[in-house]
């Protein structure tokens, strides 16, 4: 897929800019109301922040990737900036590990989640993109399947184990 | 752990996972033997993933979608520094605005709090600070006062003079104003930003929901300077023309009130203002946007292409002048428009001074009608010519002259006509006029002169008279003309 010599950024620009706003399209699923600008605005962060760093993206899949980091990114940092780290430390264990198991993941989480993400993807970077793309840019199995080039069983496989040990990893040791 | 190891974990985890626990434990049992390290770290995370429920199994921004909305929301009664909330006023392109009282002066203001991922680089927030400060330095009861920027614990907000009223696009919104309202609004937005001009600030996002009327019926611009810091600033260069619009279209506000050389992505200057001023007084005025389109797309487009038709077409009985300085100000080429704002005013000005004048066109009309007149005695004199000397030359001046005087006659006439019943195709009308009756005034000066030359020696005293008469019309049409046209309409013609 990927050429020798990455196109220009420019002439990506448009295709990026569309995946970008698929992925916001997703991220409204559920149409709630005023959210539309929200998540566009969040898209054209993210995208801004692409063009900004420069980096070369050689193709759809990757870029897929590129923009799922840049959305974990701006949404930890939005996390952290709403003081979520400190109602993060400020519950015990068994409360912790009670309220990971509930669907309604707080954002007090994502910090810690991030860090722990780090620990993950210095032992498998494929298992961080995985949870990339599966929680920050809210891909289904089968899309997820399409952007790492696996079959979809392999990431439902893959997708529990980094489940697993992340959860492992935040109830056994939330980050002060 | 060795990686080998770990890859082994991943393999007998992934191989039990979706076993019922039994079954798991024998396949760890058998695939693990021999390596209790492998073995205890599969068994570990098997039980993470027993337990771990619904954990991260919906997308974050499905999760906690207030995510999404990147500022926060105050409460009435927060503190914020010094500053209590009372209640939100509104949200812009930059953050949510609140009314807010503030405990060190006693005073209300209206607190703008930045949207965070704007001021996360440093970038845009040094740039912040330095427009803040040139905002701050402006003095006039026509913008909203910048009271000051202040950082609180990471975050940024600006306070400022808080506004009571409404804005003009609920005017706008509420149907076309009365031509007599249009000017002072015209001239009281113009004096506003020409005194921001003068103390070298610009808008750059002047729009009607900008300007605000207070209860007592003044205006006042808000956002001096402030507005547009959400824009990136060169990293923009990378975005497509597609992408621009849609940033500014989506996230900044509407691309409508742009002058093109700022969607263009040139540096805005107080041009650029003046741009923006012709757009929103074209649409007060007659409740049209110059430029709508379909899409933000295609009102880009038209901003970049489209010459707008004059307002006086759209919008009969406005004073006259105004649609010239409308006209003018809506110039593609900055270079082309008013300097700044306080060139506006003059012309404004004299356009005010027309209309308080009353029948501002009455000079021009009475102008018209005289050299219609004159025209008409030439033809007349040009017979009395023929009939003392009768040679070709005499004749075939005076056919040609009365043929100038009555096509002359009847365009001046026309134009007296339009400018009495419908002044709104006045300057259209004008303009195709123009060029035809500098050429008959030429011509009708040029028979005179050869009436004169061809009578001269039988009689004298009429001779002397024609030569006049086309000296007459010859500067009637240099310098009257010019004048009469520039006291009614404002601009050079």
């Amino acid at each position: 897929m990927a050429d020798d010599h990455p196109p220009p950024a420019e002439d990506l620009a448009p295709l990026v800019y569309d995946e970008l706003r698929r992925i916001a399209a997703r991220y409204m699923r559920r149409e709630r109301p005023g959210q539309t600008i929200q998540a566009t605005a969040l898209v054209h962060e993210a995208y801004l922040r692409l063009a900004h760093a420069g980096t070369p993206w050689h193709d759809k899949r990757h870029f897929v990737g590129i923009a799922a980091r840049a959305m974990r990114q701006i949404l930890v940092e939005r996390a952290r900036a709403r003081g979520a780290q400190k109602r993060w430390a400020a519950l015990d264990r068994v409360t912790l590990t009670d309220a990971l198991a509930l669907p309604a993941a707080d954002a007090a989480m994502l910090p810690a989640l991030d860090e722990a993400l780090n620990r993950l993807e210095a032992i498998d970077p494929a298992q961080a993109r995985l949870v990339e793309l599966r929680y920050f840019a809210g891909l289904s199995i089968e899309e997820v399947a399409d952007a790492l080039a696996i079959s979809p069983a392999t990431v439902k496989r893959r997708w529990a184990l980094a489940r697993a040990w992340l959860f492992r990893e935040l109830s056994d040791s939330p980050s002060a | 752990m060795t990686s080998e190891q770990r890859r082994r974990v991943a393999e007998i985890f992934e191989a039990a996972v979706d076993l019922d626990p039994a079954e798991a434990a024998r396949v760890v049992a058998t695939e693990a033997a021999g390596d209790t390290a492998v073995r205890d770290e599969v068994l570990s995370l098997l039980a993470s993933h027993s337990r771990a429920g619904e954990f991260l199994q919906q997308a974050i921004a499905d999760a906690v979608p207030e995510l999404l909305n990147d500022d926060q929301v105050l409460a009435p009664g927060t503190t914020v520094g010094t500053y209590t909330i009372r209640r939100e006023l509104g949200r812009g392109g930059m953050g949510r605005v609140y009314l807010a009282a503030d405990a060190r002066l006693g005073r209300t203001v209206a607190l703008k709090a930045l949207a965070p991922h704007l001021m996360r680089d440093p970038a845009p927030r040094e740039r912040l600070r330095r427009e803040a400060r040139a905002a701050a330095s402006l003095s006039h009861p026509g913008v909203c006062t910048v009271y000051a920027l202040e950082e609180i614990d990471g975050e940024l907000y600006i306070a400022t003079e808080f506004v009571d009223g409404h804005t003009l696009r609920q005017e706008i919104e509420e149907g076309p104003r009365h031509a007599r309202d249009v000017l002072p609004t015209a001239r009281e937005l113009a004096a506003a930003l020409a005194a921001a001009h003068a103390a070298g600030v610009v808008h750059r996002d002047l729009k009607p929901e900008n300007v605000m009327r207070t209860r007592d019926g003044r205006l006042k611009i808000l956002d001096f300077g402030l507005a547009r810091i959400g824009v990136a600033g060169p990293e923009v260069g990378a975005l497509t023309e597609a992408g621009r619009v849609t940033h500014d279209g989506h996230v900044v506000g509407t691309p409508a009130y742009m002058a093109p050389e700022q969607i263009e992505g040139g540096d805005a200057d107080a041009r650029t203002d003046v741009f923006s001023f012709g757009v929103l007084v074209y649409e007060y005025a007659s409740g049209l946007h110059p430029f709508a389109g379909a899409s933000p797309l295609a009102t880009v487009a038209r901003v970049l292409e489209h010459e707008v038709q004059p307002l006086a077409a759209a919008c009969a009985d406005l004073p006259g002048g105004l649609s010239d300085v409308v006209t003018r100000c809506l110039r593609k080429r900055p270079a082309d428009r008013f300097g700044s704002a306080s060139e506006i005013v003059g012309a404004l000005h004299a356009a005010a001074d027309a209309t308080a004048a009353g029948g501002r066109t009455t000079w021009w009309r009475m102008h018209q009608l005289v050299v219609a007149l004159l025209y008409v005695a030439s033809a007349v004199f040009a017979w009395q010519i023929k009939e003392w000397v009768e040679t070709p030359l005499t004749v075939g001046a005076f056919i040609v002259l009365g043929g100038l005087a009555t096509v002359g006659a009847v365009l001046r006439g026309h134009l007296v006509f339009t400018d009495w019943m419908n002044r709104a195709h006045l300057a259209i009308e004008r303009r195709r006029a123009r060029r035809p009756i500098v050429v008959i005034d030429f011509l009708v000066a040029a028979l005179l002169i050869v009436d004169a030359v061809a009578i001269a020696g039988v009689r004298a005293l009429p001779s002397v008279f024609a030569l006049s008469a086309a000296v007459g019309v010859s500067l009637a049409s240099v310098v009257l003309e010019p004048a009469t046209t520039r006291a009614a309409f404002g601009e050079e013609t």
